[in-house]
């Protein structure tokens, strides 16, 4: 019995000591690691949105650029980011997050379209599990750039903004090229994201927000 | 029980005669899952070295006072602390590397070379022995995985530490960067050293048995 009770004891007294250890470095760190994600999604919305960073920024920096230019609303549930434009009342254009499947997992985009919402501005892919030099170079600038003046005013065939085909001369300018070799992760990608900005077209069309400059 | 080795034959058995990777095929989940670029590689050795070396230590500082009935349960619970304390650290500091590795930082806890160390080595031996023993089998696991991510990413990326080193017309392997690349790299470099240090596979474990 004495036995028993000095493991008891003897586990009791371990576990105090390790999740004070571990307790201890997570407070120190937490508002460095908040500060981390936070800055994350900032500079993900500022690139969408076409937003220079200045070199050697640090967080804190970022995160002033990004409260001075972007504002941040709620439409139906979803986060829909606001740039302004110089003179601090018309808006520029509007950033939102896509998801939808990939191959491997979820794949998350960040999409900019101009105040008209008649075309793209920008797209940054920013969370995937594709895989590594194929599906996960829907993150290199060459594949990104693309989007960049993509047209939303007359959706081609199939109710699609765009396609992703092999790269061949003379396409129209809503063919991108896909990415050789990861014909899934292209498939899933033009699938959710002419899907996803369609619903946000339209969210952002009933809302108040297109019409109604911010205070 | 108390007798400790010699510190040259430890550092010997850990880099060379023990290692996890080549003689007792220990630890292969991480290494597959992490070679394919040398930075997350050396992210997750760094990871395993400070786990391992510090469970060892704290492991073989509590041998006298530790149950023996509940001694796994103690020795998974220093490991875990410690390795959740490296994962917050790079959280904070490398967000970007903490991202690419994923919940491969979490897993060391499950890697069985830090319990192996611990069980075979450290619970017997006085504390410096110990992470010196932790230290050179860390030592002798990351000289395998920096061999393994060396050739996968030259092949896969035509890059070593992001930097482009094949010419342009290079033709990247992309079966290198996938799991099956480890797989047939690791194969490869397991029958080499087996082959020439004229091992049949038959290396004694050191320290007692349980």
């Amino acid at each position: 019995m004495n036995k028993i009770g000095y493991s008891v004891f003897f586990m009791f007294a371990i576990t105090l000591l390790c999740t004070t250890l571990v307790s201890v470095i997570h407070v120190v760190t937490r508002e460095r690691i908040d500060l981390n994600q936070h800055a994350k999604l900032e500079i993900v919305v500022l690139r969408a949105l076409a937003v220079r960073i200045p070199e050697n920024s640090s967080l804190a920096e970022i995160d002033a650029l990004f409260r001075q230019r972007v504002a941040r609303r709620e439409i139906s549930g979803r986060t829909v980011y606001i740039i302004d434009q110089a003179d601090g009342k018309t808006p520029q254009g509007y950033a939102f997050s896509v998801s939808g499947p990939g191959f491997w997992g979820p794949v998350f985009a960040m999409v900019a379209v101009d105040a008209s919402l008649s075309t793209v501005t920008g797209i940054e892919f920013y969370l995937h599990r594709e895989t590594p030099g194929l599906g996960a170079r829907i993150n290199e600038k060459e594949f990104q750039r693309q989007f960049a003046g993509l047209s939303l005013n007359m959706p081609v065939a199939g109710g699609k903004y765009f396609t992703l085909t092999p790269a061949a001369p003379g396409k129209p300018p809503s063919d991108l090229d896909a990415i050789t070799g990861a014909t899934m992760t292209s498939e899933a990608v033009e699938k959710f994201v002419n899907r996803e900005i369609a619903t946000f077209r339209a969210l952002l069309l009933e809302s108040s927000l297109t019409t109604v400059p911010k205070q | 029980m108390e007798k400790s080795q010699p510190a040259a034959q430890i550092i010997k058995a850990g880099l060379w005669n023990e290692n996890p990777l080549l003689r007792h095929t220990l630890g292969i989940c991480s290494t597959l899952a992490v070679t394919n670029l040398m930075v997350n590689t050396l992210v997750m050795n760094i990871g395993l070295l400070f786990t391992l070396a510090m469970s060892c230590c704290t492991v073989s500082l509590l041998r006298h006072v530790t149950p023996d009935r509940i001694r796994m349960m103690a020795q998974t619970l220093i490991i875990s602390s410690y390795v959740i304390v490296f994962d917050i650290i790079i959280k904070a500091y490398l967000p970007e590397v903490s991202e690419a590795l994923g919940p491969y930082v979490g897993l060391i806890i499950t890697n069985c070379i830090i319990m192996g160390r611990c069980e075979a080595f450290a619970r017997s031996n006085p504390p410096l022995p110990a992470l010196l023993d932790g230290l050179a089998t860390g030592i002798g696991f990351s000289l395998v995985l920096f061999a393994i991510a060396f050739i996968r990413e030259l092949a896969g990326f035509g890059s070593l530490f992001g930097c482009r080193i094949m010419p342009a017309s290079f033709t990247p392997w992309t079966i290198m960067i996938m799991a099956p690349g480890a797989f047939f790299t690791l194969a490869l470099l397991v029958w080499l050293v087996r082959t020439f240090a004229g091992d049949n596979g038959t290396t004694q474990l050191q320290g007692p048995k349980t």
